[in-house]
């Protein structure tokens, strides 16, 4: 019997051998995009994904063949294999996602001068020309929600449940959140955390983002601000099935990646990283890559469902403060 | 030797009465003008609430744990076990979007157990008939639950619907108590149920007379007819399928979805849940209520904002009392004395 | 003295006898992996493929899989070693991890020090660091009889939050920053360690040849020759091995069994605070929390696979390393997801720690007792 098993498994595989095409080598005149994502999955429903979406908005939008790959990162000892990987099939931009890479993205980016690259959060301290490090204003996003959340809240007290303040991106976010509240009311209680564990876990424990939302809310809160991957969104979700409580998502427009939320998604934080990188892709093709750094657009995204109750004179406000913001004229306080 | 096993005893005791004296202080936090920050951080109703929910996954954990150990197999694989059950739980409940809630919650938390139970059949396949040592093999179920769960795991799924609150009439209504103990959902009360039914069970039943003596002196045991690699394998699968609900209390109770690893290392505190609670359903319940408060007591702090120590620090308080009791407090607990032994009869 | 007139058949197949078991895991492994590959619609061939090209394809790739297979071979030792004195050490990663601090601190410290010194210092800390974690399980289980496996995984995590806390940023709320953190870059709110100083790097092997392979992978073998030595050779080798078979034996023959089990985790932790050690000189120059004890975990794999044996241990972290180095270039021709590696790894401990599986399959002559050895909570 464990023969034939045996045989039968040899057989099957020299059929998909004979079956398997073989990968066909792209053509030199293709472009070609490859992306590298942080510790973590490409479809994690977080930046990886919202940079990799970005590529294929790219991809779509560009008028010539084009070949899309991505790697996994599974160990931070890794980052600099995988984007000599791309190097090496002489891939004409390499998208790079998360601040971590910064350094070796921009080591690469000096060996490799010829090769654009696409540094997702990724400040650049000197411009290196073939380098656009894209990064936002998640304090500016951040305030907004404080803002919007200040103003919803009836008991007097927000809440934030946060990934890690090891990730400055998500520090940015807290920060603005607290300022954008205190700016409307400076007595708010404004009840955040961070996860409590490393960073391996801090963005992919959503039981822990659920049950410290509910215990927010047992303390009182009524407006849930839930920042960090999909920890994050268990905070979200968790607000959504208790009656007349609001939730702000974050990173990409929650009501679309979230839909369990939308018993109480009142908006999202946004940095919107896809048109970001997808932009910065077009412009490699065409010649025009800007080195240094980029911003993105980062700010509240719509209030779908919930539109009717928000009041026109805060949805101006928002408006008005988002200008501020952008002119410089208020300040959230953070980086300063 | 038998003043530690008074001490342990007490301990395992002590966590119980810990337990109540915690809804005591709680209830009069909550009924007087003492609700003060500090107090209400120490004793709030929020910080009641997360200790349960926290302790639900350790709790059923730690169950499956004592039902394999009490039994002669040792099991690390509860962390593997659960994960298969969250992620078995999170496929079915998917593909049964479209059908009636309970159904699909039936279906959904019944792939959980098979699936649990199916990493524990191969835990006691490999420590039973291929005498593979049980740690290793508790590493390797570990192992290939996390490889095979992500590897399976399509995260453009969405799951709709996840068990909902039950409140149980009058009891829900008294202070603190009600709001804490019986407004929950079904998973949670399956979980406090199990606790005491597997105690009365184990120490009171004929399949807990045999249980144990399979765990403590396999070869008496044989000599009275009991077949002990059988008890071991029915033990060692059971215990899998509690494990498997813990997953499934993750997934269709606490979150609603699943995300790879996403049991974060609970299924490890419960092993130690179950040693602090020296083998026996209400100690390791005891015990995950404990574990659970420490972790409701970090966020509650942090939430606070009241210490101004690093929040790393805090962070490790569960691991670090994890260490002092399993090795500080308890001292020497005792495990079955077979445990971990493979068994041949002559 | 015998053995000295066995012929060379009969070495033959001592070695066949020796490596068959190994090896058939490996393969049984991989053809497990395939089906579950094939289950799932993915193409195994092609992944595997990939997966060989990736590894030892090019220069490149050579040099992937030296570079993973280095920290492997001291985390592998490291377990390897415990389990010699009966000791199971899931608690490698978190003993990598301290070890990567000590080292990294010493490095980033100390400006001007001639490397000759430097770098022999910043190893040596991230042993002791590294020892002294590892002991800290060996104690409690002599002191108080906790088991180490316990103590081990929650020792795993205190580490990694220790670590992650010696080079937090500061965060929000003013917090003060840990004492490693560069404050440029905590500036920016990034969580990281300065560069190590040149002089406390370890150098590169071929520069213009092999891609970023250092000398570690040298004193990696070298660790393993010492290891070997010590078990085998000296005194205090046949205590821990002794100790390791049978406790009470060794306490009736008027062995410290308390004092070997302490220093068996010291010297297994040391060598995991050596993998942390080697892997930050050597290769990332910094420590920032994303940089995990990975290697750790793997150690209890490659342990087995090897037999035990240190020759054993070093070739199976070339096939581990050769597995992970191997796994980007899969993913990238295949599109297979690589978390099909972890299941593989995952089949090859059950496949070699279950050897009569592999028997049964291939029908192979049982032999009395398995080689590994039973633990137990007790």
């Amino acid at each position: 019997m464990r023969k034939y098993t045996i045989g039968l498994v040899s057989v099957v595989l020299l059929l998909s051998l004979l079956l398997s095409a073989c990968g066909g080598a792209a053509d030199d005149d293709t472009f070609k995009i490859g992306l590298v994502t942080d510790v973590g999955r490409v479809n994690d429903r977080s930046f990886n994904q919202s940079a990799w979406e970005g590529v294929e908005a790219a991809a779509e939008a560009l008028d010539m063949p084009t070949d899309i790959r991505y790697i996994e990162t599974m160990d931070a000892t890794d980052y600099e294999d995988n984007i000599r990987q791309f190097i090496q099939e002489g891939y004409d931009v390499i998208v790079t996602v998360g601040f971590a890479l910064g350094d070796v993205t921009i080591r690469m980016a000096q060996e490799n001068p010829d090769i654009k690259f696409i540094g997702v959060d990724q400040f650049q301290g000197e411009v290196v020309p073939n380098v656009a490090g894209l990064i936002f204003y998640e304090d500016r996003a951040g305030y907004l929600a404080g803002v919007l959340a200040a103003n919803l809240t009836e008991s007097g007290t927000i809440a934030g449940v946060f990934g890690t303040d090891l990730v400055p991106p998500v520090v940015a976010f807290k920060e603005g959140y607290e300022a954008g509240a205190r700016a409307v009311n400076p007595n708010i209680n404004i009840i955040s955390t961070y996860h409590p564990g490393d960073i391996g876990q801090a963005f992919t424990d959503p039981e822990w983002g659920a049950a410290t939302a509910a215990q927010a809310i047992d303390q009182g809160a009524d407006v849930i601000f839930g920042a960090g991957g999909v920890t994050g969104n268990g905070a979200l979700e968790e607000t959504a099935t208790r009656e007349g409580l609001y939730c702000i998502g974050v990173d990409s427009d929650q009501w679309h990646t979230v839909p369990g939320a939308r018993p109480c998604l009142v908006s999202s934080a946004m940095k919107l990283i896809t048109p970001a990188v997808s932009d910065l892709i077009q412009m490699a093709a065409a010649g025009t890559f800007p080195g240094g750094n980029y911003f993105g657009d980062a700010g509240l995204a719509p209030f779908h469902d919930f539109a009717p109750q928000i009041p026109q004179a805060l949805q101006d406000e928002l408006v008005s403060i988002r200008e501020g913001l952008e002119s410089g004229a208020i300040s959230t306080g953070y980086g300063q | 030797m038998y003043t530690w096993q008074k001490v342990t005893k007490f301990l395992s005791r002590g966590s119980v009465i810990f337990t109540f004296l915690l809804f005591l202080l709680a209830v009069i936090v909550d009924q007087t003008d003492m609700g003060t920050v500090p107090l209400r951080v120490f004793v709030g109703v929020s910080a009641l609430n997360f200790t349960l929910r926290a302790a639900v996954p350790l709790m059923l954990g730690a169950m499956s744990g004592i039902l394999c150990e009490r039994s002669g197999i040792i099991n690390i694989g509860i962390e593997g076990m659960m994960l298969a059950g969250a992620f078995g739980a999170f496929a079915v409940k998917v593909q049964t979007n479209a059908m009636p809630l309970g159904l699909s919650l039936f279906l959904s938390t019944l792939t959980a157990l098979l699936l649990g139970g199916l990493m524990a059949y191969i835990h006691a396949l490999l420590s039973i008939r291929y005498k593979v040592d049980q740690i290793i093999g508790g590493t390797v179920i570990i192992m290939l639950a996390a490889g095979l769960s992500s590897y399976f795991f399509n995260p453009n799924w969405m799951s709709v619907g996840k068990f909902g609150t039950i409140e149980i009439p009058l009891l829900s209504s008294i202070p603190v108590l009600g709001r804490v103990l019986f407004s929950n959902g079904l998973i949670t009360y399956i979980a406090l149920l199990l606790v005491i039914f597997l105690h009365v069970m184990l120490f009171h039943s004929r399949w807990g007379l045999r249980t144990r003596a399979v765990g403590e002196h396999p070869r008496a045991a044989d000599t009275v007819g009991i077949n002990v690699n059988r008890v071991r394998y029915v033990n060692t699968v059971l215990g899998g399928m509690v494990a498997g609900l813990a997953g499934a209390f993750l997934v269709l109770e606490a979150v609603g979805q699943f995300k790879e690893g996403m049991t974060a290392g609970r299924g490890f505190i419960a092993l130690a849940a179950m040693i602090f609670g020296n083998w026996t359903p209400v100690g390791a319940f005891g015990a995950s209520i404990l574990f659970g408060y420490t972790q409701a007591l970090q966020n509650e702090l942090l939430l606070a904002g009241i210490v101004d120590i690093p929040r790393h620090f805090i962070s490790m308080l569960p691991y670090v009392v994890t260490i002092v009791v399993v090795a500080g407090i308890v001292g020497r607990t005792r495990p079955p004395a077979a445990i971990g032994k493979v068994y041949e009869s002559e | 003295m015998e053995e000295s007139t066995t012929t060379e058949e009969s070495l033959f197949k001592t070695a066949w006898q020796t490596l068959q078991i190994p090896l058939l895991a490996v393969l049984t492994a991989f053809l497990t992996g395939a089906v579950v590959m094939l289950l799932s619609g993915d193409n195994p061939l092609v992944a595997y493929w990939g997966l060989l090209q990736g590894a030892l394809g090019d220069l490149g790739a050579l040099s992937r899989t030296l570079r993973r297979a280095t920290p492997f071979i001291f985390t592998g030792l490291s377990v390897a070693f415990a389990f010699k004195a009966g000791l199971f050490n899931i608690g490698a990663s978190g003993q990598f991890m301290i070890g990567t601090i000590c080292s990294v601190a010493v490095g980033i410290n100390f400006e001007g020090l001639p490397g000759i010194i430097h770098l022999p210092l910043a190893l040596l800390a991230g042993i002791l660091g590294g020892a002294l974690w590892g002991a800290i399980a060996g104690w409690l289980k002599v002191w108080r009889g906790a088991h180490e496996v316990i103590t081990t995984i929650m020792l795993n995590y205190v580490a990694s939050l220790f670590a992650a806390w010696t080079v937090f940023a500061g965060g929000t709320g003013g917090q003060r920053p840990g004492p490693l953190s560069d404050p440029v870059a905590a500036a920016r709110a990034i969580s990281e360690t300065r560069h190590v100083y040149d002089s406390a790097r370890i150098p590169r092997i071929l520069p213009g040849i092999l891609d970023r392979v250092h000398w570690g992978i040298i004193i990696a073998l070298l660790v393993a020759l010492l290891i070997w030595w010590l078990l085998q050779k000296t005194t205090w080798g046949f205590e821990i091995r002794t100790a390791g078979k049978n406790p009470h034996a060794a306490d009736y023959a008027g062995m410290r069994v308390g004092r070997t089990i302490v220093l068996s985790m010291a010297v297994a932790g040391g060598l995991a605070g050596l993998a942390g050690a080697v892997e930050t000189l050597g290769l990332n120059y910094k420590f920032a929390p994303e940089f995990t004890g990975g290697a750790g975990f793997e150690g209890i794999t490659i342990a087995m696979l090897g037999q035990l044996h240190p020759l054993g241990v070093v070739i199976s972290s070339f096939l581990m390393g050769a597995l992970d180095a191997g796994a980007a270039k899969m993913q990238f021709d295949s599109g297979v997801s690589r978390e099909i590696i972890q299941v593989v790894q995952a089949l090859v401990l059950a496949f070699v720690a279950a050897p009569s599986i592999i028997r049964s399959l291939y029908r192979l002559p049982e032999k009395g007792k398995g080689r590994v050895r039973r633990l137990g909570w007790g």
